[in-house]
């Protein structure tokens, strides 16, 4: 392999492509000598060959790139492999998963620290989605404009440029959020108000979920004692392990633009009679809405459930942007995936990794099973 | 009274969606901003909307920044290498999914769409035991080469969703020609989900422009870092004066790209998100 790192891709690339296209012909050639041997007609063998050339590269890189990675990787979980030690790995059994599930506390505040953007989190995401799809759904002029708008997150989401920035804005002392806060409350008193029960409920909250991290409640007694706010109090954002996961919050909702367009897929998709009817009989717009539109949502709600769900569980990039290397928050604000990274790749302890991704794929399945299974409670399918 | 019921309901409406739009896109605007801001005026503690006499400065600096430059050159490189691979392979076996009539076709397609289950993360590690036996660590292979062999569930199942709306007559009639599947693919169908397909391309260049975790595994060098890699060496935790200006800068023309992209791509996202997102 050459030494330039440019064109050791690019030959790379052009072999793979070599090795694709052969693999395509050789799947190809041998489904149809399958149906060859059993006697189909030239027109299947011919459909036959087509299909499977035509699917080889994703079967391939399903067999190279998943199936024997993840044969390999809940192999490795059993063993205490590490990428550093040369000596060959020995089978521990259960251990890592034990060590994992029982001794870990880092591990244990990975979990809780994604269940607190997963429960409180993705629901105020989901909110402000909806929201802002119910305004655009008004069919006003320059919808375009703001749907464009409101989308634009997405895009920009989970660039670290950006993430970046939000570093520079949530700052406590000198960011622009903290300094709007405090212009506003001096100007207006009644929102210092509500700015300060919003500190005091969600500093509250947030101690409860470290409380459960840790065992010890000792930091929402301080909390309490602490008592209502401060006038001059403001949101400590990045600075304190009560703010740290609000932050992440903050970004979540902002980028809520992908739910948005599901939900006004599924706002366009609500027959226009219905609520004309409705209207005719002297229905208000609040009423229209939570007897007509919010059923007929919930199988669009559903979806965003339970791939919100699926992603937040997957958080990893605004937490390594804004707290990595920041150890007195680390504990407040690690995912399960940074976890995993950290683990893996700061520590190479690959036996101990495999493990982690297990416990994550795991967790993931049951609980999209879970929202599988509890759809027939509350989704309605059957109206058009 | 009532007649000037649905001008205030309108005039509130936009009220709201203006404040929502400042709100979302407040971030980019603070981040332009701060890039023409002096080191002072960024950690100021009074609030600088825009700067009196913006400066230039960091843009400057940054273009004589070799480092820089080298993670810009880093991302168009990998970015569009992958780029073209994914993309022609994801269209091939949407093809397998939506035109041909094969055996074995549902059982694939069925266990194409569970994979959508899998966290990529629970593979991350023992793909990089794999790449490391391979000798590919520090190299871009590890980047590129997995999408070329059609990597993405959901973008498949995106542009499947928009092959199979087009009508069977014309590949039969292609057939009776006596054009080859391959040329039936080309010339006949993938001019027809231009769209569509321009929609996958938004997103795979919108995923592997901001990826992160990939590149920070695997490429080990300065010299090989590409821009969210380098971007966030800009920042560093232990200096107490962070260069915000500098940072910034380097944010505003990392994103350039993504804006000028979704400003041409945006009509075919907003319709075709919607439309096959949801069939599943």
């Amino acid at each position: 392999m050459p030494e330039n790192p440019y064109l050791n891709v690019l030959l790379t690339a052009a072999f793979t492509v070599v090795f694709i296209i052969a693999s395509s012909y050789a799947l190809g050639f041998a489904a149809r000598f399958i149906a060859r041997l059993r006697g189909k007609s030239s027109k299947y063998q011919e459909n036959t060959f087509a299909g499977y050339f035509f699917a080889a590269p994703w079967i391939a890189g399903f067999l190279i790139f998943v199936v024997v990675p993840l044969a390999f990787s809940l192999y490795w979980s059993f063993t205490d492999y590490r990428v550093t030690v040369k000596e060959p790995a020995s089978w521990v059994g259960f251990e890592n998963y034990r060590t994992l599930l029982f001794e870990d506390d880092s591990f244990r505040s990975s979990i809780i620290n994604t269940l607190y953007l997963t429960v409180i989190g993705l629901p105020l995401q989901m909110a402000f989605a909806l929201f802002l799809a119910v305004m655009l759904n008004q069919k006003m002029r320059g919808e375009r404009v703001f749907r464009m708008a409101f989308y634009l997150p997405v895009i920009l989401g989970f660039n670290t440029a950006v993430l970046l920035c939000w570093r520079l804005m949530l700052n406590t002392g000198t960011g622009i959020i903290n300094q709007i806060i405090r212009a506003v409350t001096v100007a207006f008193p009644p929102f210092g108000y509500l700015n300060r029960g919003l500190i005091f409920i969600q500093e509250i909250t947030t101690a409860f979920f470290l409380g459960l991290n840790t065992g010890k409640y000792s930091l929402m007694m301080k909390v309490l004692e602490a008592g209502f706010p401060a006038e001059n109090r403001v949101p400590l954002w990045v600075q304190s392990p009560l703010w740290s996961k609000m932050s992440v919050i903050l970004l979540m909702v902002w980028g809520c633009g992908a739910m948005m367009l599901i939900f006004l897929a599924g706002l366009n998709n609500i027959p226009r009679e219905l609520h004309e009817a409705a209207e005719v009989d002297g229905a208000s717009g609040w009423q229209r809405f939570w007897k007509i539109s919010f059923p007929l949502l919930t199988p669009y709600i559903f979806y965003n459930l339970v791939v919100g769900m699926i992603s937040s569980l997957q958080i990893f990039e605004p937490i390594f942007v804004l707290y990595r290397d920041n150890q007195p928050l680390v504990s407040s604000t690690i995912s399960m995936v940074y976890y995993l990274w950290q683990k893996s790749f700061s520590h190479f302890e690959i036996g101990y990794g495999s493990a982690i991704s297990w416990v994550i794929l795991v967790i993931i399945l049951i609980v999209t099973v879970i929202q599988f299974k509890l759809q027939d409670r509350w989704v309605t399918y059957d109206v058009y | 009274m009532k007649k000037y019921l649905p001008m205030l309901k309108s005039i509130l409406l936009y009220l709201l969606l203006t404040s929502a739009t400042v709100l979302m896109s407040f971030p980019l605007f603070w981040m332009i901003s701060s890039s023409l801001k002096t080191l002072e005026e960024t950690n100021s503690p009074g609030i600088v909307w825009i700067p009196d006499q913006p400066t230039l400065e960091a843009y400057l600096n940054i273009f004589k920044n070799e480092a820089f430059l080298r993670s810009y050159f880093n991302s168009v490189f990998y970015v569009t290498l992958a780029l073209a691979g994914t993309l022609i392979s994801i269209a091939a076996v949407s093809y397998a999914f939506s035109r041909i009539d094969w055996p074995g076709r549902n059982v694939v397609f069925f266990l194409m769409l569970s994979t959508m289950m899998i966290p990529p993360q629970a593979l991350i590690v023992p793909q990089y035991v794999f790449f490391n036996k391979l000798n590919w660590i520090g190299t871009f292979n590890p980047l590129i080469i997995p999408g070329y062999f059609a990597g993405g569930a959901a973008m498949i199942f995106l542009l499947r969703q928009a092959m199979s709306q087009i009508p069977k007559e014309l590949d039969e009639s292609a057939f009776v020609d006596g054009a080859s599947h391959i040329q039936i693919w080309w010339e006949v169908i993938l001019p027809l989900v231009k769209a569509p397909l321009a929609t996958v391309a938004t997103f795979l260049f919108v995923g592997l422009w901001n990826s992160l975790l990939t590149p920070l595994m695997y490429l080990q060098t300065i010299d090989l870092y590409t821009l969210p890699v380098y971007v966030s060496t800009l920042y560093n935790i232990n200096q107490t004066v962070q260069q915000w200006p500098t940072i910034m800068t380097a944010a505003v023309l990392t994103t350039v790209p993504l804006i000028i992209v979704f400003f041409f791509a945006q009509r075919f996202i907003l319709e075709s998100v919607v439309v096959s997102g949801l069939k599943g």
